[in-house]
């Protein structure tokens, strides 16, 4: 048990270790200093070229945002043909069908959005064609826009009284060419060498020990797992993810698998502090996250250690704690890791059924992704958190008798009627949809549809609950995990997913950049004595609060009745 | 001006505010406060509800006792958020009004058409009167000279420490009101009507300091605002939740749950805790004139003045003699005496 613990502990070190030597490196990039990696610069110049952007004007917040939704526009309708007519491309050497209009609908929104939630098996429900140049473009792209739009708030932060924040282009593009591409080759390079496949044949047949036959899907994988990873995407070659023992062979593989998920979130919340020569402000919101982080790893390790309580009922002894769902090659630990791993920072890979978890485990899985904010995706995770911090700052200059300010900026009613909307969404969102869904589950549970409501759901009662509202918190949360066990390939649940999808992407993006943009017009003022420090533990303790407190009161009744009613209504 | 300290509860403020906490529940009062108006609705809906259990043998909503219970809790809520706001708004009111009657109670020596003097209460003065002063004297209102010389302290408006001179004729024949004749004598003709006075004006200020928001209690709003709909989405979900898990949620916790869950104190205090600063400032003789001015007040680092009779008394004053070694201390005061008096 011991090893398996030190497995997780050396997982987290190896993840620190990495993350700040490559925050420093993000933010040199970002601030485009001259630097070894420049000889990417005529690579970046030729698609600058190649796509006619200037790469070079600086733009206004309103233009980074008018760039941004444009190409993600111009994704989004490549990708829903692609999908549509899959069948039609090249590349299927196992004929695959098209996916149906709204099954291509939501895939291509969770995979333009950086969710990859995916109501289909990417066995039978893709070809290679689409795998490539759909589903691993867009893995790239997504996070990439993610990080461009996270580099936008760094220069606002930076910057005094401008109205200019860089150049999108110019961020989109070596985040790609400089951190996604290098990265990824690393990763995949491993997991190559450990046996994950990399090939364009189709399905080979084997003989089993038994003598029977069986076909074994395989493709062009190793490459696509890498960047799901780093850029928290999450959506993987196989339908059953990184559970499957061709996508993650061992525990090796795991670990890597594991750090790639982290590395780039933490890595950018050092990029802050390297970028704007603040660093203890970075060690405080690193701190903040961190420590959300650790209780909920902790609290998922213990829960899946003490196994399955209705089986300890039983007389059945589990020494190595609860194994349902779990793979015998990771052991509880890893799994609980990487389950707590995958939902903070909206990755959604999966090494175990979350769905077979123990439902303590489950809510706090749950309940990182409805905070949504302790490390998050690449790049959106500090966006997410920039909101909690202009409120923070505001209910802490009210207390302290001060106008609220943030790095000399003064937060005003306009900065904070623009938090406070989206910090709203989220809870708006997830409660809402999965309102919906139960309604339509309870009172129209006949509905002459192709899946019938009342058979949505695998489990009856309050786990039934927790996979409704898994589904809904993992799409608003951009994360793209499953609870598994709910029927979501149907028209229902690919329209209300993809409408949060959207939403939950866009306006969380929207919100920072333009309180980014207004603050970065305002004046600066010199701290002085009275000014409130945001790089102190004791506003690190107040944002911790506000997070956990809002997430709290949002969200303890409909866990209640989910995940913790299962959990109560277990033998102890 | 001494520092003046009034007890927390005065009876007869506590007698108005217990008033206008009844009266400060019509809707379109509480509408400018929106947390507390969802806990007015709450409350309404409960009245309903207990009246319905009152007068039905339906169950499903919970105990005649049990619904009563949550209305009255709700509605002492109320009572205690209007309280709040009442008494500090009060507090205010009480004091504009003791400097209005300490100003009333200023004599001034109103000068009859015959040349005698007649000493009446400066609110009488009427525009047009003539009134006469002396050294020592508090300028009843405002007004300009018509006959005489003086030179006048002018300290507690202006700021101006050094005694300025007023004469008849020409452009420095103007006095204010609350200002003090320091030497000679003045008749002065009344410029203005009782209660245009500057420092009507300024007491003016003090009632009405309270009735605009300031910026931050503007933001303040919103964000209580929306955490407020955030909860209200929250309780309004649970019906499906609870329908799917089949369990029935009364009427009464779903409007308990609701208003634990929303910003009540905060929401309820806001405007009194605004009042309330305006009101101590007052207490350390500062008048501001807005909720806005107070928070200001919080940003300062360095106060710069270009008039020190602003924050003083506006007369020279020795407050400590530290002699040099082997002078004698009384003798030193005698000398600095003698040299002071010129």
């Amino acid at each position: 048990m011991n090893t398996e613990l030190l497995g997780v502990i050396a997982t987290y070190g190896l993840t620190l270790l990495l993350a700040i030597p490559l925050g420093r490196y993000i933010a040199r990039v970002y601030k485009g200093e001259k630097h070894w990696s420049d000889f990417f610069l005529p690579v970046e110049r030729a698609i600058y070229r190649l796509s006619g952007v200037d790469a070079t004007k600086e733009m206004t917040w309103k233009q980074h945002l008018k760039a941004l939704l444009t190409i993600n526009l111009v994704w989004f309708v490549y990708g829903f043909f692609a999908l549509l007519f899959q069948d039609k491309l090249p590349l299927n050497p196992d004929g695959n069908a098209g996916q149906t209009p709204d099954l291509a609908f939501n895939t291509v929104i969770s995979f333009v959005v950086n969710c990859n939630l995916q109501h289909y098996s990417g066995e039978s429900g893709l070809t290679y064609f689409t795998q490539l140049f759909v589903v691993m473009y867009f893995q790239f792209v997504s996070a990439a826009t993610g990080m461009a739009a996270l580099a936008t708030l760094f220069v606002g932060l930076r910057e005094r009284t401008t109205q200019t924040l860089g150049n999108f282009w110019m961020f989109f593009t070596r985040s790609i060419t400089r951190i996604l591409i290098p990265l990824s080759l690393l990763v995949a390079f491993i997991l190559v060498v450990r046996g994950t496949p990399m090939t364009f044949d189709g399905r080979s047949t084997v003989t089993t020990l038994e003598g029977a036959e069986q076909q074994i899907t395989q493709g062009p994988a190793a490459g696509m797992i890498a960047i799901k990873q780093l850029g928290t995407n999450g959506g993987g070659f196989f339908g059953v993810n990184s559970a499957h023992p061709l996508e993650n062979p061992d525990y090796l593989t795991n670990m890597v698998e594991n750090i790639s998920i982290l590395l780039i979130p933490i890595a950018l919340v050092f990029a802050l502090g390297f970028y704007l020569k603040n660093r203890r402000l970075a060690w405080t919101v690193f701190g903040v996250m961190t420590t959300g982080f650790i209780l909920f790893v902790a609290g998922s390790i213990t829960a899946e250690r003490n196994g399955n309580t209705e089986i300890a009922a039983m007389g059945i002894a589990q020494p190595m704690g609860s194994m349902e769902g779990k793979e015998i090659r990771l052991g509880a630990d890893a799994s609980a890791m990487w389950g707590i791993s995958t939902t903070v920072t909206s990755n959604g890979s999966v090494n175990a059924m979350h769905d077979s978890m123990t439902p303590l485990s489950g809510t706090l899985q749950m309940l990182d992704m409805m905070v949504n904010s302790f490390y998050g995706g690449v790049g959106v995770g500090f966006l997410n958190y920039f909101i909690f911090i202009i409120i923070g700052v505001f209910i802490a200059g009210l207390m302290v008798g001060r106008t609220p300010e943030f790095l000399g900026r003064k937060v005003e009613a306009r900065e904070v009627k623009i938090a406070t909307i989206i910090a709203l969404l989220h809870p708006f969102l997830i409660l809402v949809a999965t309102a919906i869904a139960s309604y339509t589950n309870t009172h129209h549970g006949d509905a002459a549809w192709t899946v019938q409501p009342a058979n949505w759901l695998n489990n009856p009662g309050p786990h039934g609950f927790s996979e409704m509202l898994y589904e809904n918190t993992s799409s608003a949360a951009n994360n793209g995990s499953g609870f598994e066990g709910l029927g979501d390939n149907n028209f229902f649940w690919n329209f209300v997913t993809g409408l949060v999808l959207i939403l939950a992407r866009y306006l969380p993006i929207i919100g920072p950049l333009a309180i980014v943009g207004l603050l970065a017009a305002k004046k600066v003022i010199p701290a002085g004595g009275g000014t409130l420090r945001t790089d102190t533990g004791t506003f690190g303790g107040l944002t911790f609060a506000l997070i956990l407190i809002l997430a709290a009161l949002s969200f303890f009744p409909a866990l209640a009745l989910g995940p913790l009613a299962e959990y109560f209504g277990m033998a102890h | 001006m001494s520092t003046k300290t009034t007890s927390l509860f005065p009876r007869e403020l506590v007698r108005e505010a217990f008033t206008q906490s009844f009266v400060k529940l019509a809707p379109r009062t509480m509408l400018r406060n929106p947390v507390m108006f969802t806990v007015e609705i709450g409350t309404l809906i409960m009245l309903l509800v207990t009246l319905y259990t009152a007068f039905s043998s339906d169950g499903s909503q919970g105990s005649f006792g049990y619904n009563l219970t949550v209305f009255l809790v709700l509605f002492v809520t109320l009572l205690f958020a209007n309280f709040a706001e009442a008494i500090a708004e009060a507090r205010g009111k009480a004091q504009a009004a003791s400097l209005r009657k300490l100003r009333a109670d200023t004599p001034a020596r109103l000068k009859l058409a015959d040349g005698s003097l007649k000493t009446i209460r400066s609110s009488e003065l009427r525009k047009g009167d003539t009134f006469f002063c002396e050294a020592g004297d508090a300028i009843p209102t405002d007004g300009e000279i018509v006959q005489g010389l003086a030179s006048i302290d002018e300290s507690a408006i202006t700021g101006e420490s050094a005694p300025v001179i007023r004469e008849a004729g020409g452009d420095r024949s103007s006095v204010t009101g609350g200002t003090r004749v320091l030497s000679d004598r003045i008749t002065v003709k009344v410029t203005g009507e009782p209660g245009t006075s500057f420092l009507d004006r300024m007491i003016a200020l003090v009632e009405g300091a309270s009735r605009q928001k300031t910026p931050n209690e503007i933001a303040l709003t919103i964000l209580l605002a929306g955490f407020t709909l955030v909860f209200l989405i929250v309780c309004v979900t649970l019906k499906p939740f609870a329908d799917y898990a089949n369990t029935t949620i009364t009427i009464a916790s779903f409007i308990s749950l609701f208003v634990c869950l929303i910003p009540t104190t905060i929401g309820g205090l806001l405007s009194a805790i605004g009042i309330a600063g305006m009101d101590r400032a007052l207490q350390a003789n500062v008048i501001t004139k807005s909720g806005r001015a107070v928070e200001t007040a919080g940003d300062v680092d360095v106060l710069l003045l270009d008039k020190t009779g602003t924050i003083t008394i506006g007369n020279r004053k020795a407050t400590a003699f530290h002699p040099a070694p082997g002078i004698d201390k009384s003798a030193f005061i005698k000398t600095c005496a003698r040299v002071a008096g010129g």
